[in-house]
């Protein structure tokens, strides 16, 4: 189980990574799928199948959702994401570093994946200009606060994860443009 | 047996200060929407009115912290969507960055390690509310000819205190082993409001950028009230946060014509609404204002004279801004009348408004 978590939480790293690190429509819904994916992999391996549910409904259907929208290719690493790249780097070592070495007990892949996917998509949301992005970050962000509701020294209500789930695939459903300035 | 609400966990568990700043929400909604500024539809008014007061119910009502930060997201995505001046990215990066800061403050309040931990935790938390409320290091980007509902201005009167009550009445049992660098924190941040507040509103040459910054100068008095953590500061807090929502606000809106003629007047109802605004007696600030020095004497007496020194800081940015409502006319001076009147009966008689804040 262990390596399961360790995978998870390296997986929604990299998802975290990939939304930062690209524009195009294929790589922030592979981004987006990837987070989902390793949240509902650790709500799993906790035993919250209802959590694991909606965490993967909700993001299945906000990956879907960005598919369909946005710009037409993956835009990868375009000109000008070195930054972007240190800092995908510096927020996990960051992360790992409060999640292994800092704090105590168990669950430091949950501790890193909550903290990592925050960290990032709050930079992303800040950072971004294309309405798509900040969407993807905004869902992204609440999957990452209903996971690390998780951490809660009692076991966390199914609540956040479904408003989460709802809150990912709704925002997804919002077609804003810039067009919307007034 | 649980019904299946429950069990989902979503049992609604009020937050009696929540409820009372909604009971305030909603008669400042009914107040503007009855008697609406010149030039604004009742039913714009009445639509944006609703979305807050709901945001601000379930803001307050959610039985755990991270529930408040999710809806909080919802409505800065949903807000931020409505067609505004300034992009949608533009208007998302205040609301994401105290939304990211409050779900970290969270994250590191659970995590168990050294009490440094709790300490950050404290200052993710307090970061967290000032940037969603929008107040100095976090201002808000404000364009004064952008209409309210999209304006930063939902986030200082509306969406600010439910989530800033929702977090501050948790910070107990969130950061117990920080629980003074937390009201230390918040205080220190109030003082700061209310100093850069009051002195830019006054200096400011955009009329509506001084309504801008009289928000966060009262907010600085609300944040040294939550801050405090006597039951003093606590009632100042939420009698400032009243004044907001049913003087403050509605006065704003109806300034906004006045603002855009750029007809400043001097008649007495503009004295009036001016003192009502600095918080003289017999108005809801002053009650406000006794309380929060009684409250800082209590726990450090320097403080209160330093609060009491920042008092004075109102007097001219209040008489500016006291000035830009023009002559009211019509239904808006029929507004400023029913403004005035409400504020100055929670001033001589603030019982009530703290009873039902459970104070």
């Amino acid at each position: 189980m262990a390596a399961v978590t360790g995978v998870a939480a390296f997986t929604a790293w990299l998802g975290a990574s990939i939304v930062v690190l690209s524009d195009g429509r294929r790589g922030l819904a592979l981004g987006l799928a990837f987070i989902a994916a390793a949240f509902t992999a650790l709500a799993a391996a906790n035993g919250q199948w209802p959590a694991a549910a909606a965490l993967f409904v909700g993001g299945a259907v906000a990956a879907i959702q960005r598919l369909r929208s946005g710009t037409d290719d993956w835009r990868l690493m375009p000109p000008g994401s070195t930054s972007k790249l240190l800092l995908a780097i510096a927020i996990g070592v960051v992360a790992l570093w409060i999640a292994v070495s800092v704090s105590s007990g168990a669950g430091a892949p949950l501790r890193f994946a909550a903290v990592t996917v925050l960290g990032l998509m709050g930079a992303r949301m800040l950072t971004a200009r294309d309405p798509a992005a900040v969407i993807t970050a905004a869902a992204g962000m609440a999957l990452a606060i209903a996971t690390a509701s998780g951490l809660a020294p009692t076991t966390p209500a199914p609540a956040p994860y479904i408003v989460a789930a709802l809150i990912a695939a709704g925002v997804s459903v919002l077609r804003v443009a810039d067009e919307n300035v007034a | 047996m649980k019904m299946l609400p429950e069990q989902l966990g979503f049992t609604l568990l009020t937050l009696p200060e929540g409820r009372a700043l909604v009971i305030a929400a909603a008669a400042a909604v009914a107040l503007m929407v009855a008697l609406p500024p010149a030039n604004v539809d009742r039913t714009t008014l009445l639509t944006w009115g609703a979305i807050a007061i709901v945001s601000m119910t379930a803001i307050a009502s959610v039985p755990t912290i991270d529930l408040a930060i999710l809806v909080a997201l919802a409505i800065a995505v949903l807000q931020a969507a409505a067609t505004g001046r300034r992009s949608f990215a533009a208007r998302m990066r205040a609301p994401a960055l105290a939304i990211g800061l409050l779900a970290l403050g969270v994250v590191l309040a659970r995590i168990q390690g050294p009490t440094i931990l709790a300490r950050f935790a404290a200052v993710a938390l307090v970061a967290g509310i000032g940037a969603a409320v929008g107040t100095l290091p976090f201002i808000h980007e404000f364009d004064p000819d952008e209409r309210t509902a999209t304006s930063p201005v939902p986030w200082l009167a509306f969406l600010g205190p439910a989530l800033a009550v929702a977090v501050v009445s948790r910070a107990g049992e969130l950061v117990p082993s920080a629980a003074g660098a937390f009201g230390a924190m918040l205080i220190g941040l109030g003082l700061l409001n209310i100093v850069w507040g009051s002195i830019a509103s006054w200096g400011t040459e955009n009329g509506a950028a001084a309504w801008h910054y009289s928000f966060m100068a009262d907010w600085g008095l609300a944040l040294c009230g939550f801050g405090l953590a006597v039951a003093d500061g606590q009632r100042a807090a939420v009698l400032v946060l009243f004044g907001i929502l049913v003087s403050r606000l509605p006065l704003y809106l109806w300034s906004r014509q006045a603002l855009r003629e750029k007809m400043l007047d001097d008649r007495p109802v503009n004295l009036l609404a001016a003192a009502m605004l600095a918080g003289a007696a017999p108005f809801a600030g002053f009650a406000a204002r006794v309380l929060l020095l009684r409250g800082a004497t209590e726990v450090y007496w320097p403080l209160a004279l330093v609060i009491g020194l920042g008092l004075l800081l109102w007097l001219p940015s209040s008489l500016r801004l006291g000035r830009s409502l023009g002559l009211p006319r019509g239904r808006q001076a029929v507004g400023v009348g029913v403004a005035l009147g409400i504020n100055v009966a929670i001033g001589v008689y603030p019982l009530p408004i703290l009873a039902l804040a459970g104070l």
